[in-house]
């Protein structure tokens, strides 16, 4: 809670340097959730919604990480589970953060949904060259004020191989 | 452009071709009559007004000035009646009007594609020119008449009086100053004045403008006219007019009483006088035009023109609605409890959202009667250039289709028409005449509707299909076998397949290689079907079935274990239970089954979708006979859930990308109780069953 309301502070902050219009510190929304023990972040401004509990209907002759569809209000929604997606054993449970990514609309199956925080656009650090196949998807790292190592999930990637 | 641009272009081309398509209708009209009626020249005026209008406003000024030059040319003909044109330049005229018209779309279709209008006009407008001329005979005499006939317009009757009362000024200029100058009479006055340079022998109408400010309203209404003693003496007055301030338009016009010197007259201003005329009307309208324009405005302004996408997305909440309603109505929270006033209200609703339903299906419905009279002018220009007489008779033109219906099956019916003309009706009328037919061809284009579906048929009266030359043609094309036998029906069938055409000759309207496969491929991309049936020498009649709507469908509901999947109902046969007994192994594991002296290849959903649950034994689960295109079979599923009317929805693009189409899986939509079913497309489940083996 102690870090909600510093990020809130920080934002404030900002609104004032808006205001007294000093260059501010470009920073931007991310959505932090969990997978596998580990924090991923998603842009706030791709997330349409964050559900649970909805049935999914199995899709055949797709790849096993697309869970299959679900019914949101009306709209056929995709379902795709990271944990398949990057080669990791699947977990009984769903949360799905849905996206819109290039136009299309995608849940995602996270284990748990944290937080949202604002993250200076300069903090996010590019993901070594040499890093193995855990960190396929990844577009970029940041730690974030608790400590913990964001990131940043690139939801092209996820959707195109 | 900016976007605000598009939109009034977007307006303009949506407003000019409907204005077109009008047009051509009452040509067509028209031409059959050999006649403009008094309300046509009354609309093709209106039209070619508008057409102007809009035209000036976008800066296209080629169509504005062929636009123009045929706005004159019906003002004279409303003035005067159709009786002016010459029984011989009637149909120059109406192949000028056609001309004109495929130059006014042609330019249209080159503005919504971005490319520079064409430039040479003179062509189009020399003809113009001429029939005017024609139509004039003897334009000065003409010209003057015409005010003298109009005694009820306003302007002209009061020409009509200067004209009677002084014979010895017969010579005027009709001018018009910048509307909304102000001071007409001064302006005048100031008019009078420079004319006086040039020659001082005239009188004006109105007379006292100098000290009467009343008839500026006049003058600003119908305009200034200063007589002439002489043609020479006006000619020089022209000049001063030219010059004169505020002038937007003049005119010469004469007097009827003596024959005026009207060749002199036509070098000084070529066809200007009646392009001069017409702008007249800009201002006001003559009042013959107004009833009929004015009736004609007040039954469009309960018209209103909808961006489709904003229906689509009526349509889709609506959809939404009604699942939503079942799902709240028959929530499982609501078992066990009565509720008296709950079930009212929840009957009430369903009431209303039917209605609803029905409305907003209805809006996305038109007529076909706008394609279908386009193949009007189709018959009228082949049977021409091709000297076959032939008539199109219309049947059902009010049949309502969906919106993207009518779009997609517009050139497959143009298409068909043209093969009709080109291939069907016979070379010769004397081959008519000797087959006991009418020498004048028939085509009759035929729309209907039969519950869920709309029949389109095209039929003509020609010589009908020679089978064995079709069949020679496929053979030597590859596409049948030779000492095969085929029925007539699937010789028939090879017309449909790609790259036959049996006219060995290129012919401007077919023949081009494209032919009736493309035909069936687009009426089958809306769902449709095409069939051919002919007799030789008896024509040939095409039919085009089409579902009503393509996304609502009723379909079959069947289940695979958890999964639900939905059989377009048109597709099935019947459903069957077998016996282990029944069914009947071949060498490579497949599975068939004998239905009344034929055998059917079994396909198992289950292990086509390689899917966990589901029943194994057939003797458990049921067999659907589906059949589609060419293929038939069985698809063994659990159970049979029941009919139900669906609302198709495509699946994400991100499920499409990975082909599950090809596994027949074509779309989904969602069931009553917010569960999503699988719409299985009957042809791809047995292509991907059949690579599957």
């Amino acid at each position: 809670m102690a870090q909600v309301e510093e990020m809130m502070f920080a934002t404030e902050a900002q609104v004032d340097e808006y205001n007294d219009q000093i260059p501010e510190i470009a920073t931007e929304k991310y959505l932090i959730f969990s997978s596998d023990s580990l924090m991923y972040g998603i842009k706030a401004e791709l997330v349409k919604d964050i559900i649970t509990g909805y049935s999914i209907t199995y899709l055949p002759q797709v790849p096993g990480y697309v869970k299959g569809v679900i019914n949101l209000r009306g709209q056929i929604i995709p379902i795709v589970d990271i944990r398949l997606r990057l080669g990791k054993m699947p977990q009984d449970n769903f949360c799905s953060i849905v996206v819109e990514v290039e136009g299309n609309m995608v849940g995602i199956v996270v284990d748990m949904v944290e937080q949202m925080v604002d993250i200076p656009l300069d903090d996010i650090l590019p993901v070594p060259t040499n890093s193995g196949g855990s960190h396929a998807m990844v577009s970029g790292m940041c730690t974030l004020p608790d400590g913990n190592t964001m990131l940043e999930l690139d939801c092209e990637q996820l959707l195109h191989d | 452009m900016g976007s605000g641009n598009d939109s009034i272009l977007d307006m303009y081309l949506y407003e000019t071709n409907t204005l077109l398509e009008q047009l051509d209708g009452i040509l067509l009209t028209a031409e059959e009559a050999d006649t403009f009626s008094e309300d046509s020249v009354n609309e093709i005026f209106r039209i070619m007004h508008t057409i102007k209008g809009s035209s000036a406003m976008m800066e296209f000024s080629s169509l504005m000035t062929v636009a123009h030059r045929i706005e004159d040319m019906f003002f004279i003909v409303r003035e005067k009646g159709m009786d002016v044109v010459p029984e011989a330049t009637r149909p120059d005229l109406f192949d000028m009007l056609f001309q004109a018209v495929d130059f006014f779309r042609g330019e249209i279709e080159k503005v919504e594609n971005d490319e520079p209008l064409s430039q040479s006009i003179d062509h189009i407008v020399n003809k113009i020119n001429s029939l005017i001329d024609k139509i004039q005979g003897n334009p000065a005499h003409a010209e003057a008449e015409a005010p003298a006939a109009g005694e009820s317009a306003g302007g002209e009757a009061a020409a009509a009086d200067v004209s009677a009362v002084n014979p010895d000024y017969l010579f005027g200029i009709h001018v018009f100053f910048d509307e909304g100058s102000g001071m007409e009479n001064l302006r005048a006055f100031m008019l009078t004045n420079s004319v006086k340079d040039y020659c001082g022998d005239f009188i004006t109408s109105p007379a006292n403008v100098e000290t009467d400010p009343s008839t500026s309203d006049i003058i600003a209404d119908q305009g200034f006219l200063v007589w002439f003693r002489t043609a020479d003496e006006r000619n020089n007055a022209i000049t001063a007019v030219q010059n004169g301030s505020s002038v937007r338009e003049y005119q010469p016009v004469d007097a009827a009483k003596p024959a005026p010197p009207a060749p002199a007259e036509a070098p000084t201003a070529p066809a200007a006088a009646p392009a001069k005329e017409a702008p007249k009307a800009d201002a006001s309208p003559a009042p013959a035009a107004k009833p009929a324009a004015g009736g004609q405005q007040h039954a469009k302004e309960s018209l209103i023109s909808v961006n489709l996408s904003k229906l689509d997305q009526l349509m889709a909440v609506v959809s939404e609605i009604v699942i939503t309603e079942s799902m709240v109505t028959s929530s499982p929270d609501l078992k066990g409890l009565r509720l008296d006033n709950f079930t009212k209200s929840a009957r009430d609703l369903r009431k209303l959202t039917d209605d609803l339903q029905d409305v907003s299906m209805s809006l996305r419905m038109v007529p076909v009667s706008g394609t279908f009279q386009k193949m009007n002018r189709i018959v009228r220009d082949m049977s021409k250039k091709l000297g076959k007489k032939a008539k199109l008779t219309l049947i059902g033109e009010d049949t309502e289709v969906d919106k993207t219906i009518v779009d997609a099956i517009s050139d497959p019916i143009m298409h068909i028409v043209r093969n009709s003309m080109d291939h069907g009706l016979e070379e010769h009328e004397a081959d008519r005449i000797a087959a006991g037919k009418d020498p004048v061809g028939e085509v009759i284009l035929s729309a209907r509707h039969t519950g869920s579906e709309v029949i389109i048929e095209i039929k003509d009266d020609g010589q009908g299909v020679d089978t064995q030359a079709v069949l020679n043609k496929a053979i030597r094309q590859g596409l049948a076998i030779p000492d095969h036998e085929y029925s007539q029906k699937e010789i028939l069938n090879f017309l449909m397949m790609p790259g036959f055409s049996t006219n060995t000759e290129v012919t401007e309207y077919s023949g081009r290689g494209v032919g009736m496969d493309v035909v069936k491929k687009n009426v089958a991309d809306v769902g449709g079907t095409v069939t051919i049936t002919s007799e030789w020498g008896q024509g040939m009649t095409t039919t085009l079935k089409i579902p009503l709507t393509m996304a609502i469908m009723d379909g079959m509901e069947v289940s695979v274990g958890d999964s639900i999947f939905t059989i377009p109902i048109n597709t099935i046969q019947s459903s069957l239970k077998v016996t282990a007994g029944d069914v009947i192994h071949d060498p490579a594991q497949g599975e068939m089954v004998k239905i009344r002296d034929n055998f059917y290849p079994i396909i198992r959903a289950k292990d086509l979708f390689c899917m966990d649950q589901g029943c194994d034994n057939i003797e458990d689960g049921i067999l659907m006979w589906v059949e589609a295109g060419e293929h038939s079979y069985c698809l063994f599923v659990d159970k049979l859930m029941g009919e139900q009317q669906i609302v198709v929805k495509p699946m994400p693009n991100y499920i499409n990308n990975f082909g599950v189409k090809n596994y027949g899986i074509s779309g989904c939509s969602i069931l009553g109780d917010g569960s999503i079913s699988i719409i299985l497309d009957v042809v791809n489940v047995y292509a991907a069953a059949h690579s599957a083996y």
